[in-house]
Protein backbone atom coordinates (compact mmCIF):
# COMPACT_ATOMS: atom_id res chain seq x y z
CA UNK A 1 0.00 0.00 0.00
CA UNK A 2 1.24 3.15 -1.01
CA UNK A 3 1.19 6.88 1.28
CA UNK A 4 -1.65 8.90 -0.26
CA UNK A 5 0.64 12.34 0.81
CA UNK A 6 4.40 11.08 -0.26
CA UNK A 7 3.80 7.80 -2.42
CA UNK A 8 6.40 5.82 -0.53
CA UNK A 9 5.36 2.17 0.11
CA UNK A 10 3.98 2.43 4.23
CA UNK A 11 5.29 -0.18 6.43
CA UNK A 12 3.08 -2.11 8.71
CA UNK A 13 4.04 -1.54 12.86
CA UNK A 14 2.58 -4.01 15.00
CA UNK A 15 3.03 -3.82 18.85
CA UNK A 16 0.74 -5.45 21.47
CA UNK A 17 -1.23 -7.07 18.94
CA UNK A 18 -1.94 -3.49 16.93
CA UNK A 19 -1.20 -2.79 13.68
CA UNK A 20 -0.76 0.47 11.94
CA UNK A 21 0.51 1.14 8.52
CA UNK A 22 2.86 3.98 9.11
CA UNK A 23 4.54 6.05 6.24
CA UNK A 24 8.31 7.12 6.54
CA UNK A 25 8.00 9.90 4.45
CA UNK A 26 5.61 12.20 6.39
CA UNK A 27 4.75 10.49 9.56
CA UNK A 28 1.27 9.73 8.28
CA UNK A 29 -1.43 6.82 9.73
CA UNK A 30 -3.46 4.82 7.38
CA UNK A 31 -6.27 2.43 9.54
CA UNK A 32 -8.07 -0.16 7.84
CA UNK A 33 -11.93 -0.14 8.14
CA UNK A 34 -12.26 -1.65 11.36
CA UNK A 35 -9.43 -0.63 13.05
CA UNK A 36 -10.40 2.17 14.83
CA UNK A 37 -12.66 -0.20 16.19
CA UNK A 38 -9.81 -2.74 17.20
CA UNK A 39 -7.73 0.12 18.50
CA UNK A 40 -10.49 1.55 20.48
CA UNK A 41 -11.77 -1.82 21.50
CA UNK A 42 -15.16 -0.56 22.29
CA UNK A 43 -18.07 -1.17 19.62
CA UNK A 44 -19.84 1.59 21.05
CA UNK A 45 -17.32 3.92 21.92
CA UNK A 46 -15.59 3.59 18.27
CA UNK A 47 -19.48 4.02 16.64
CA UNK A 48 -19.75 7.18 18.67
CA UNK A 49 -16.80 8.37 17.84
CA UNK A 50 -17.44 7.53 13.61
CA UNK A 51 -20.76 9.11 14.02
CA UNK A 52 -19.17 12.63 15.64
CA UNK A 53 -17.75 12.70 11.54
CA UNK A 54 -19.65 14.99 9.76
CA UNK A 55 -18.41 15.77 5.70
CA UNK A 56 -16.84 18.54 4.58
CA UNK A 57 -17.89 20.38 1.59
CA UNK A 58 -16.42 23.62 1.83
CA UNK A 59 -12.36 22.65 2.52
CA UNK A 60 -9.92 23.39 -0.25
CA UNK A 61 -7.15 21.37 0.61
CA UNK A 62 -6.20 18.91 -2.00
CA UNK A 63 -7.87 15.24 -2.16
CA UNK A 64 -6.16 12.60 -1.45
CA UNK A 65 -6.39 9.16 -3.50
CA UNK A 66 -7.59 5.78 -1.21
CA UNK A 67 -4.90 3.74 -1.16
CA UNK A 68 -6.56 0.90 -1.68
CA UNK A 69 -8.93 1.94 -4.37
CA UNK A 70 -7.12 4.69 -6.02
CA UNK A 71 -10.72 6.57 -5.64
CA UNK A 72 -10.43 10.36 -4.15
CA UNK A 73 -11.23 10.65 -0.48
CA UNK A 74 -13.20 12.36 1.15
CA UNK A 75 -12.34 15.04 3.73
CA UNK A 76 -13.66 14.74 7.63
CA UNK A 77 -14.42 16.94 10.29
CA UNK A 78 -13.97 15.93 13.45
CA UNK A 79 -14.10 17.86 16.95
CA UNK A 80 -16.40 20.61 17.73
CA UNK A 81 -15.86 24.64 17.01
CA UNK A 82 -12.72 26.23 17.53
CA UNK A 83 -10.98 23.06 17.57
CA UNK A 84 -11.08 20.86 14.50
CA UNK A 85 -9.19 18.41 12.48
CA UNK A 86 -9.76 17.43 8.96
CA UNK A 87 -8.53 13.77 8.15
CA UNK A 88 -9.38 11.97 4.77
CA UNK A 89 -12.09 8.99 4.51
CA UNK A 90 -12.33 6.58 1.65
CA UNK A 91 -15.73 7.31 -0.06
CA UNK A 92 -15.92 3.46 -0.23
CA UNK A 93 -15.32 2.98 3.32
CA UNK A 94 -12.09 1.50 2.62
CA UNK A 95 -10.22 3.36 5.66
CA UNK A 96 -9.12 6.43 7.01
CA UNK A 97 -6.00 8.95 7.00
CA UNK A 98 -4.53 10.25 9.35
CA UNK A 99 -1.57 13.15 8.89
CA UNK A 100 1.56 12.82 11.13
CA UNK A 101 0.03 13.16 14.65
CA UNK A 102 -3.54 13.57 13.84
CA UNK A 103 -4.20 10.34 15.40
CA UNK A 104 -3.66 10.53 18.93
CA UNK A 105 -4.79 14.30 18.91
CA UNK A 106 -8.33 12.51 17.92
CA UNK A 107 -7.84 9.97 20.51
CA UNK A 108 -7.07 12.02 23.16
CA UNK A 109 -10.01 14.50 21.98
CA UNK A 110 -12.69 11.84 22.21
CA UNK A 111 -11.04 10.97 25.85
CA UNK A 112 -12.07 7.38 24.99
CA UNK A 113 -10.80 5.32 27.53
CA UNK A 114 -9.65 6.17 31.31
CA UNK A 115 -6.33 5.12 31.35
CA UNK A 116 -5.34 5.59 27.66
CA UNK A 117 -4.33 2.37 26.65
CA UNK A 118 -3.68 3.79 23.21
CA UNK A 119 -3.02 7.23 23.75
CA UNK A 120 0.35 5.23 25.25
CA UNK A 121 0.71 2.31 23.01
CA UNK A 122 0.93 5.22 20.26
CA UNK A 123 3.20 7.68 21.58
CA UNK A 124 5.22 4.21 23.06
CA UNK A 125 5.13 2.97 19.33
CA UNK A 126 6.68 6.27 17.92
CA UNK A 127 8.88 6.51 21.15
CA UNK A 128 7.23 10.22 21.99
CA UNK A 129 6.37 11.70 25.24
CA UNK A 130 2.93 13.34 25.70
CA UNK A 131 4.26 16.24 25.80
CA UNK A 132 6.78 16.02 22.95
CA UNK A 133 3.90 14.88 20.98
CA UNK A 134 1.27 17.61 21.83
CA UNK A 135 3.99 20.75 20.72
CA UNK A 136 4.31 18.43 17.72
CA UNK A 137 0.47 19.06 16.83
CA UNK A 138 0.33 22.57 17.53
CA UNK A 139 2.85 22.86 15.05
CA UNK A 140 0.96 21.43 12.40
CA UNK A 141 -1.97 23.16 13.01
CA UNK B 1 -24.68 -39.43 -5.34
CA UNK B 2 -24.16 -40.37 -8.86
CA UNK B 3 -27.93 -40.26 -9.66
CA UNK B 4 -28.18 -36.97 -8.84
CA UNK B 5 -24.88 -35.96 -11.34
CA UNK B 6 -26.82 -37.70 -13.54
CA UNK B 7 -29.83 -35.90 -13.38
CA UNK B 8 -28.23 -32.57 -12.88
CA UNK B 9 -26.19 -33.77 -16.07
CA UNK B 10 -29.56 -34.37 -17.99
CA UNK B 11 -31.15 -31.40 -16.89
CA UNK B 12 -28.33 -29.21 -18.05
CA UNK B 13 -27.65 -30.96 -21.43
CA UNK B 14 -31.87 -30.03 -22.02
CA UNK B 15 -30.96 -26.14 -20.86
CA UNK B 16 -27.91 -25.85 -23.05
CA UNK B 17 -29.16 -27.60 -26.15
CA UNK B 18 -32.21 -24.82 -25.83
CA UNK B 19 -29.37 -22.10 -25.53
CA UNK B 20 -27.78 -23.44 -28.40
CA UNK B 21 -31.53 -23.22 -29.85
CA UNK B 22 -31.03 -19.84 -29.54
CA UNK B 23 -27.44 -18.83 -30.71
CA UNK B 24 -28.03 -20.89 -33.88
CA UNK B 25 -31.45 -19.44 -34.52
CA UNK B 26 -30.28 -16.01 -33.70
CA UNK B 27 -27.19 -16.65 -36.18
CA UNK B 28 -29.50 -17.89 -39.26
CA UNK B 29 -31.99 -14.77 -38.66
CA UNK B 30 -28.73 -12.05 -39.04
CA UNK B 31 -27.69 -14.26 -41.71
CA UNK B 32 -30.97 -14.23 -43.55
CA UNK B 33 -30.57 -10.20 -42.92
CA UNK B 34 -27.17 -9.22 -43.70
CA UNK B 35 -26.65 -11.71 -46.68
CA UNK B 36 -30.36 -11.94 -48.04
CA UNK B 37 -32.41 -14.94 -48.63
CA UNK B 38 -29.67 -17.57 -48.90
CA UNK B 39 -27.34 -16.10 -46.42
CA UNK B 40 -29.04 -17.93 -43.00
CA UNK B 41 -26.95 -20.81 -43.45
CA UNK B 42 -23.73 -18.52 -43.15
CA UNK B 43 -24.80 -16.32 -40.35
CA UNK B 44 -25.29 -19.89 -38.72
CA UNK B 45 -21.66 -20.72 -39.57
CA UNK B 46 -20.35 -17.31 -38.11
CA UNK B 47 -22.51 -17.63 -35.19
CA UNK B 48 -20.69 -21.53 -34.22
CA UNK B 49 -17.43 -20.33 -35.16
CA UNK B 50 -17.40 -17.53 -32.97
CA UNK B 51 -18.74 -19.75 -30.14
CA UNK B 52 -16.56 -22.00 -30.63
CA UNK B 53 -13.55 -19.87 -30.30
CA UNK B 54 -14.60 -18.44 -27.28
CA UNK B 55 -15.46 -21.81 -25.66
CA UNK B 56 -11.46 -23.08 -26.35
CA UNK B 57 -10.63 -20.49 -25.17
CA UNK B 58 -12.24 -20.43 -21.39
CA UNK B 59 -11.90 -24.19 -21.92
CA UNK B 60 -7.93 -23.91 -22.38
CA UNK B 61 -7.10 -21.34 -19.78
CA UNK B 62 -10.26 -19.97 -18.51
CA UNK B 63 -9.80 -21.02 -14.77
CA UNK B 64 -6.80 -19.50 -15.23
CA UNK B 65 -7.54 -16.24 -16.62
CA UNK B 66 -10.08 -15.96 -13.75
CA UNK B 67 -7.98 -16.62 -10.90
CA UNK B 68 -5.74 -14.57 -12.41
CA UNK B 69 -8.37 -11.79 -12.98
CA UNK B 70 -9.68 -12.11 -9.26
CA UNK B 71 -6.34 -11.04 -7.81
CA UNK B 72 -5.82 -15.02 -6.27
CA UNK B 73 -2.53 -16.11 -5.13
CA UNK B 74 -1.38 -19.64 -4.28
CA UNK B 75 -1.04 -21.05 -0.70
CA UNK B 76 1.00 -23.51 0.55
CA UNK B 77 0.18 -26.05 3.46
CA UNK B 78 2.76 -23.86 6.10
CA UNK B 79 0.93 -20.49 5.12
CA UNK B 80 -2.88 -21.52 6.83
CA UNK B 81 -2.48 -25.12 7.72
CA UNK B 82 -6.32 -24.77 8.87
CA UNK B 83 -7.56 -23.93 5.72
CA UNK B 84 -5.28 -27.03 3.98
CA UNK B 85 -6.64 -28.85 6.40
CA UNK B 86 -10.07 -28.45 6.34
CA UNK B 87 -10.06 -28.91 2.31
CA UNK B 88 -8.14 -32.56 2.61
CA UNK B 89 -11.15 -32.97 4.77
CA UNK B 90 -13.62 -32.31 2.37
CA UNK B 91 -11.60 -34.21 -0.37
CA UNK B 92 -11.75 -37.02 1.30
CA UNK B 93 -15.23 -36.81 2.34
CA UNK B 94 -16.38 -36.20 -1.42
CA UNK B 95 -14.47 -39.14 -2.61
CA UNK B 96 -11.89 -36.94 -5.10
CA UNK B 97 -9.29 -38.38 -5.95
CA UNK B 98 -6.86 -35.24 -5.74
CA UNK B 99 -7.21 -32.02 -3.55
CA UNK B 100 -7.93 -28.98 -5.31
CA UNK B 101 -5.39 -26.35 -5.34
CA UNK B 102 -6.23 -23.80 -2.87
CA UNK B 103 -5.98 -19.86 -3.22
CA UNK B 104 -6.51 -17.05 -1.31
CA UNK B 105 -7.82 -13.50 -2.46
CA UNK B 106 -6.74 -10.34 -0.42
CA UNK B 107 -9.98 -8.81 -0.20
CA UNK B 108 -12.03 -7.84 3.16
CA UNK B 109 -15.69 -8.86 2.15
CA UNK B 110 -16.01 -12.61 2.81
CA UNK B 111 -16.39 -14.73 0.03
CA UNK B 112 -15.29 -17.80 -1.77
CA UNK B 113 -15.72 -19.39 -5.33
CA UNK B 114 -14.17 -22.81 -7.08
CA UNK B 115 -13.31 -22.68 -10.47
CA UNK B 116 -11.57 -25.45 -13.02
CA UNK B 117 -13.20 -27.70 -15.29
CA UNK B 118 -12.66 -31.06 -14.40
CA UNK B 119 -12.47 -32.07 -10.43
CA UNK B 120 -8.68 -33.27 -11.06
CA UNK B 121 -7.43 -29.91 -12.68
CA UNK B 122 -10.00 -28.04 -9.82
CA UNK B 123 -9.19 -24.64 -7.80
CA UNK B 124 -10.49 -23.32 -4.75
CA UNK B 125 -10.00 -19.50 -3.74
CA UNK B 126 -11.10 -18.05 -0.46
CA UNK B 127 -10.70 -14.48 0.43
CA UNK B 128 -8.56 -13.41 3.75
CA UNK B 129 -11.87 -11.81 5.23
CA UNK B 130 -13.36 -14.95 5.10
CA UNK B 131 -10.56 -16.59 6.67
CA UNK B 132 -10.71 -13.95 9.26
CA UNK B 133 -14.28 -14.27 10.06
CA UNK B 134 -15.59 -18.09 9.67
CA UNK B 135 -14.41 -20.48 12.50
CA UNK B 136 -13.71 -23.94 11.57
CA UNK B 137 -17.13 -25.41 11.54
CA UNK B 138 -18.37 -22.73 9.24
CA UNK B 139 -15.17 -22.65 6.95
CA UNK B 140 -15.70 -26.57 6.72
CA UNK B 141 -19.42 -25.64 5.52
CA UNK B 142 -18.22 -23.30 2.79
CA UNK B 143 -15.38 -25.51 1.82
CA UNK B 144 -18.18 -28.24 1.01
CA UNK B 145 -20.12 -26.22 -0.56
CA UNK B 146 -17.86 -25.25 -3.01
CA UNK B 147 -16.62 -28.99 -3.02
CA UNK B 148 -20.26 -29.81 -4.16
CA UNK B 149 -20.34 -27.20 -6.70
CA UNK B 150 -16.85 -29.41 -8.16
CA UNK B 151 -18.52 -32.98 -8.12
CA UNK B 152 -21.69 -31.79 -9.40
CA UNK B 153 -19.42 -30.27 -12.45
CA UNK B 154 -21.34 -27.23 -11.92
CA UNK B 155 -18.17 -24.99 -12.81
CA UNK B 156 -17.97 -26.60 -16.21
CA UNK B 157 -21.89 -25.89 -16.99
CA UNK B 158 -21.60 -22.32 -15.87
CA UNK B 159 -18.25 -21.94 -18.05
CA UNK B 160 -20.11 -23.59 -20.79
CA UNK B 161 -23.57 -21.84 -20.37
CA UNK B 162 -21.10 -18.17 -19.72
CA UNK B 163 -19.49 -18.52 -22.83
CA UNK B 164 -23.23 -19.35 -24.87
CA UNK B 165 -24.95 -16.25 -23.20
CA UNK B 166 -21.56 -14.14 -23.87
CA UNK B 167 -21.40 -15.25 -27.35
CA UNK B 168 -25.46 -14.48 -27.81
CA UNK B 169 -25.08 -11.21 -26.26
CA UNK B 170 -21.88 -10.69 -28.65
CA UNK B 171 -23.55 -11.01 -31.86
CA UNK B 172 -27.11 -9.11 -30.79
CA UNK B 173 -24.90 -6.07 -30.28
CA UNK B 174 -22.45 -6.72 -32.87
CA UNK B 175 -26.09 -6.88 -35.13
CA UNK B 176 -27.80 -4.05 -33.28
CA UNK B 177 -24.78 -1.52 -33.40
CA UNK B 178 -24.25 -2.38 -36.94
CA UNK B 179 -27.89 -2.04 -37.97
CA UNK B 180 -27.80 1.62 -36.44
CA UNK B 181 -24.77 2.74 -38.40
CA UNK B 182 -25.72 0.76 -41.93
CA UNK B 183 -29.14 0.75 -41.79
CA UNK B 184 -29.40 3.00 -44.83
CA UNK B 185 -27.21 1.26 -47.40
CA UNK B 186 -28.79 -2.02 -46.84
CA UNK B 187 -32.77 -0.83 -47.15
CA UNK B 188 -31.45 1.00 -50.39
CA UNK B 189 -29.87 -2.28 -51.79
CA UNK B 190 -32.79 -4.14 -51.09
CA UNK B 191 -35.49 -1.82 -52.53
CA UNK B 192 -34.15 -1.58 -56.18
CA UNK B 193 -33.46 -5.63 -55.88
CA UNK B 194 -36.78 -6.68 -56.64
CA UNK B 195 -40.65 -6.50 -56.64
CA UNK B 196 -41.14 -8.94 -53.77
CA UNK B 197 -37.63 -8.42 -51.76
CA UNK B 198 -38.33 -5.42 -50.22
CA UNK B 199 -41.37 -6.93 -47.96
CA UNK B 200 -39.61 -9.95 -47.19
CA UNK B 201 -36.36 -8.05 -46.31
CA UNK B 202 -38.47 -6.44 -43.99
CA UNK B 203 -40.15 -9.04 -42.29
CA UNK B 204 -36.98 -10.25 -41.82
CA UNK B 205 -35.74 -7.44 -40.39
CA UNK B 206 -38.33 -7.29 -37.91
CA UNK B 207 -37.68 -10.61 -37.01
CA UNK B 208 -33.50 -10.16 -36.46
CA UNK B 209 -34.73 -7.24 -34.29
CA UNK B 210 -36.78 -9.17 -32.30
CA UNK B 211 -34.29 -11.85 -32.02
CA UNK B 212 -31.29 -9.52 -31.40
CA UNK B 213 -33.34 -7.79 -28.23
CA UNK B 214 -35.66 -11.37 -26.65
CA UNK B 215 -32.29 -13.55 -27.48
CA UNK B 216 -29.92 -12.04 -24.75
CA UNK B 217 -32.46 -11.87 -22.28
CA UNK B 218 -34.12 -15.19 -22.70
CA UNK B 219 -30.26 -16.48 -22.44
CA UNK B 220 -29.88 -14.33 -19.35
CA UNK B 221 -32.88 -15.55 -17.28
CA UNK B 222 -32.48 -19.51 -18.27
CA UNK B 223 -28.67 -19.06 -16.97
CA UNK B 224 -29.70 -17.09 -13.97
CA UNK B 225 -32.70 -20.14 -13.01
CA UNK B 226 -29.59 -22.15 -13.53
CA UNK B 227 -27.35 -20.71 -11.38
CA UNK B 228 -29.91 -20.52 -8.43
CA UNK B 229 -30.49 -24.30 -8.36
CA UNK B 230 -27.40 -25.77 -8.71
CA UNK B 231 -26.75 -23.03 -5.14
CA UNK B 232 -29.65 -24.78 -3.53
CA UNK B 233 -28.28 -27.80 -4.46
CA UNK B 234 -24.34 -26.96 -3.22
CA UNK B 235 -25.84 -26.58 -0.24
CA UNK B 236 -27.53 -30.01 0.16
CA UNK B 237 -24.51 -31.43 -1.29
CA UNK B 238 -22.43 -29.31 1.20
CA UNK B 239 -24.61 -30.32 4.58
CA UNK B 240 -24.50 -33.86 3.40
CA UNK B 241 -20.27 -33.62 3.47
CA UNK B 242 -20.28 -31.58 6.64
CA UNK B 243 -22.89 -33.84 8.33
CA UNK B 244 -23.70 -30.27 10.04
CA UNK B 245 -25.82 -27.86 8.22
CA UNK B 246 -25.43 -25.36 11.05
CA UNK B 247 -21.99 -24.71 10.21
CA UNK B 248 -22.62 -23.45 6.41
CA UNK B 249 -26.05 -21.60 7.84
CA UNK B 250 -23.98 -19.65 10.10
CA UNK B 251 -21.44 -18.92 7.93
CA UNK B 252 -23.63 -17.49 5.27
CA UNK B 253 -25.09 -15.90 8.08
CA UNK B 254 -22.05 -13.61 8.82
CA UNK B 255 -21.04 -13.43 5.12
CA UNK B 256 -24.59 -11.90 4.59
CA UNK B 257 -24.33 -9.29 7.37
CA UNK B 258 -20.74 -8.58 6.52
CA UNK B 259 -20.45 -4.60 6.72
CA UNK B 260 -17.27 -4.64 4.63
CA UNK B 261 -16.98 -3.34 1.02
CA UNK B 262 -18.07 -5.38 -1.36
CA UNK B 263 -15.71 -7.61 -3.11
CA UNK B 264 -13.38 -5.39 -5.56
CA UNK B 265 -12.53 -7.76 -8.23
CA UNK B 266 -16.08 -9.09 -8.86
CA UNK B 267 -18.35 -8.54 -12.17
CA UNK B 268 -21.24 -9.37 -13.84
CA UNK B 269 -19.60 -12.43 -15.57
CA UNK B 270 -17.85 -13.83 -12.63
CA UNK B 271 -20.52 -13.01 -10.02
CA UNK B 272 -22.48 -16.82 -10.17
CA UNK B 273 -18.79 -18.26 -9.53
CA UNK B 274 -19.19 -17.00 -5.76
CA UNK B 275 -20.90 -18.77 -2.50
CA UNK B 276 -22.90 -15.39 -2.28
CA UNK B 277 -23.30 -12.94 -4.83
CA UNK B 278 -20.74 -10.65 -4.36
CA UNK B 279 -22.54 -7.52 -5.31
CA UNK B 280 -24.22 -6.11 -2.09
CA UNK B 281 -27.78 -4.16 -3.00
CA UNK B 282 -29.89 -2.78 -0.51
CA UNK B 283 -33.21 -4.94 0.10
CA UNK B 284 -31.98 -7.79 -1.92
CA UNK B 285 -32.36 -10.14 0.82
CA UNK B 286 -36.00 -10.03 1.00
CA UNK B 287 -36.82 -9.68 -3.02
CA UNK B 288 -36.34 -12.92 -4.75
CA UNK B 289 -35.75 -11.94 -8.18
CA UNK B 290 -35.87 -13.11 -11.46
CA UNK B 291 -32.74 -11.57 -12.22
CA UNK B 292 -30.78 -13.07 -9.33
CA UNK B 293 -28.14 -15.29 -9.95
CA UNK B 294 -28.67 -16.04 -6.17
CA UNK B 295 -31.23 -17.19 -4.14
CA UNK B 296 -32.09 -14.95 -0.76
CA UNK B 297 -29.46 -15.93 1.56
CA UNK B 298 -32.34 -15.56 4.04
CA UNK B 299 -33.74 -18.64 2.51
CA UNK B 300 -31.10 -20.56 2.11
CA UNK B 301 -30.37 -20.11 5.51
CA UNK B 302 -33.90 -21.42 6.80
CA UNK B 303 -33.80 -24.19 4.59
CA UNK B 304 -30.39 -25.29 6.56
CA UNK B 305 -31.59 -24.59 9.70
CA UNK B 306 -34.71 -26.66 9.11
CA UNK B 307 -32.56 -29.90 8.57
CA UNK B 308 -33.32 -30.83 12.13
CA UNK B 309 -33.44 -34.71 11.25
CA UNK B 310 -30.52 -35.47 9.53
CA UNK B 311 -28.34 -34.13 6.48
CA UNK B 312 -28.59 -36.35 3.70
CA UNK B 313 -30.59 -35.18 0.40
CA UNK B 314 -33.42 -36.19 1.45
CA UNK B 315 -33.62 -34.06 4.89
CA UNK B 316 -32.37 -31.37 2.65
CA UNK B 317 -35.75 -31.50 0.19
CA UNK B 318 -38.01 -31.98 3.01
CA UNK B 319 -36.48 -28.85 4.75
CA UNK B 320 -36.78 -26.81 1.24
CA UNK B 321 -40.28 -27.62 0.69
CA UNK B 322 -41.06 -27.15 3.67
CA UNK B 323 -39.68 -23.80 3.99
CA UNK B 324 -40.39 -22.26 0.40
CA UNK B 325 -43.62 -24.28 -0.25
CA UNK B 326 -42.24 -25.04 -3.96
CA UNK B 327 -41.73 -28.32 -5.13
CA UNK B 328 -38.54 -29.78 -4.11
CA UNK B 329 -35.50 -28.74 -6.36
CA UNK B 330 -33.14 -32.08 -5.03
CA UNK B 331 -33.59 -35.02 -8.15
CA UNK B 332 -35.95 -37.71 -6.71
CA UNK B 333 -33.59 -40.72 -7.77
CA UNK B 334 -30.86 -38.93 -5.39
CA UNK B 335 -32.67 -40.08 -2.19
CA UNK B 336 -31.45 -43.07 -1.19
CA UNK B 337 -31.98 -45.05 1.60
CA UNK B 338 -28.93 -43.17 3.54
CA UNK B 339 -29.07 -42.12 6.79
CA UNK B 340 -26.40 -39.13 7.78
CA UNK B 341 -26.77 -38.04 11.03
CA UNK B 342 -26.04 -34.39 12.14
CA UNK B 343 -23.06 -34.21 13.98
CA UNK B 344 -21.97 -32.11 17.14
CA UNK B 345 -20.28 -28.68 16.77
CA UNK B 346 -16.70 -29.32 17.04
CA UNK B 347 -15.22 -26.38 18.97
CA UNK B 348 -16.93 -23.64 21.03
CA UNK B 349 -17.45 -20.10 19.18
CA UNK B 350 -14.63 -18.07 19.63
CA UNK B 351 -14.01 -15.06 22.13
CA UNK B 352 -13.82 -11.68 21.02
CA UNK B 353 -10.10 -11.49 21.72
CA UNK B 354 -9.17 -14.62 20.13
CA UNK B 355 -11.00 -12.88 16.64
CA UNK B 356 -9.33 -9.86 16.37
CA UNK B 357 -6.13 -12.18 16.71
CA UNK B 358 -7.61 -14.33 13.60
CA UNK B 359 -8.07 -10.99 11.66
CA UNK B 360 -4.08 -10.37 12.40
CA UNK B 361 -2.96 -13.80 11.38
CA UNK B 362 -4.99 -13.73 8.25
CA UNK B 363 -3.25 -10.66 7.40
CA UNK B 364 0.06 -11.68 8.00
CA UNK B 365 -0.47 -15.32 5.78
CA UNK B 366 -2.11 -12.17 3.02
CA UNK B 367 1.29 -10.27 3.43
CA UNK B 368 3.32 -13.77 3.20
CA UNK B 369 2.12 -14.19 -0.12
CA UNK B 370 2.04 -10.76 -1.51
CA UNK B 371 6.36 -11.20 -0.81
CA UNK B 372 6.17 -8.90 2.42
CA UNK B 373 9.23 -9.04 4.47
CA UNK B 374 8.80 -9.36 8.37
CA UNK B 375 11.43 -7.40 10.69
CA UNK B 376 11.55 -8.05 14.21
CA UNK B 377 12.98 -5.15 16.33
CA UNK B 378 14.82 -5.76 19.70
CA UNK B 379 12.98 -3.35 21.57
CA UNK B 380 9.56 -5.54 20.43
CA UNK B 381 8.57 -3.37 17.38
CA UNK B 382 7.16 -5.75 14.51
CA UNK B 383 7.95 -4.14 11.01
CA UNK B 384 6.12 -5.55 8.24
CA UNK B 385 7.90 -3.51 4.74
CA UNK B 386 5.94 -4.36 1.89
CA UNK B 387 8.21 -5.62 -1.97
CA UNK B 388 8.31 -2.27 -3.06
CA UNK B 389 9.74 -0.43 -0.17
CA UNK B 390 12.70 1.21 -1.21
CA UNK B 391 14.90 2.02 1.21
CA UNK B 392 17.77 -0.82 1.96
CA UNK B 393 17.30 0.63 5.96
CA UNK B 394 14.96 1.53 8.24
CA UNK B 395 15.00 3.26 11.46
CA UNK B 396 12.80 1.85 14.04
CA UNK B 397 10.37 4.56 15.11
CA UNK B 398 10.48 2.78 18.72
CA UNK B 399 13.58 3.10 19.84
CA UNK B 400 15.73 4.28 16.66
CA UNK B 401 18.13 1.96 16.30
CA UNK B 402 18.49 1.72 12.44
CA UNK B 403 17.50 -1.71 10.66
CA UNK B 404 18.48 -3.32 7.58
CA UNK B 405 16.18 -4.84 5.04
CA UNK B 406 16.82 -7.90 3.52
CA UNK B 407 16.96 -7.78 -0.42
CA UNK B 408 14.37 -10.27 -2.43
Amino acid sequence: MDCPVCKNAMVVLELRGVEIDHCFGCGGIWLDAGELDLLIDDVEKSAKLLDSFTIDTKCTEAKRKCPICAKKMLKVVVGKDGHQLLIDSCKKKHGLWFDAGELEDILKRAKLDSDSKIQTLLADMFAENPQLSETGNNQNQ
Amino acid sequence: MWELIRANKRNSIILMTLMAMVLLLLGFLIGLFIFGPEGGFFGLVIATVIWLILTLISFSSGDQIFLAASGAKPVTKDVNPQLFNVVEEMTIAAGMGKMPKIYIIADPAPNAFATGRKPETSSIAVTAGLLGRLNRDELQGVIAHEMSHIINRDILFVTMAGVMLGTIVLLSQIFLRGMFYSSMGSRRRYSSGGKGGGQAAILFLIIAIIAAILAPIMAQLLYFALSRRREYLADAGGARLTRYPEGLASALEKIANDPSPQLAAANKASAPMYIVNPFKKKGQMKLSDLTSTHPPISERIRILRNMTHGASFKDYSDAYTSTTKHKTIVPVSSFTKEQVAIRQASEKAKSQELKSKQMRQVGDIMRVVNGFVFLSCVCGLKLKIPPNFKASTVKCPRCKRTLEVPKQ
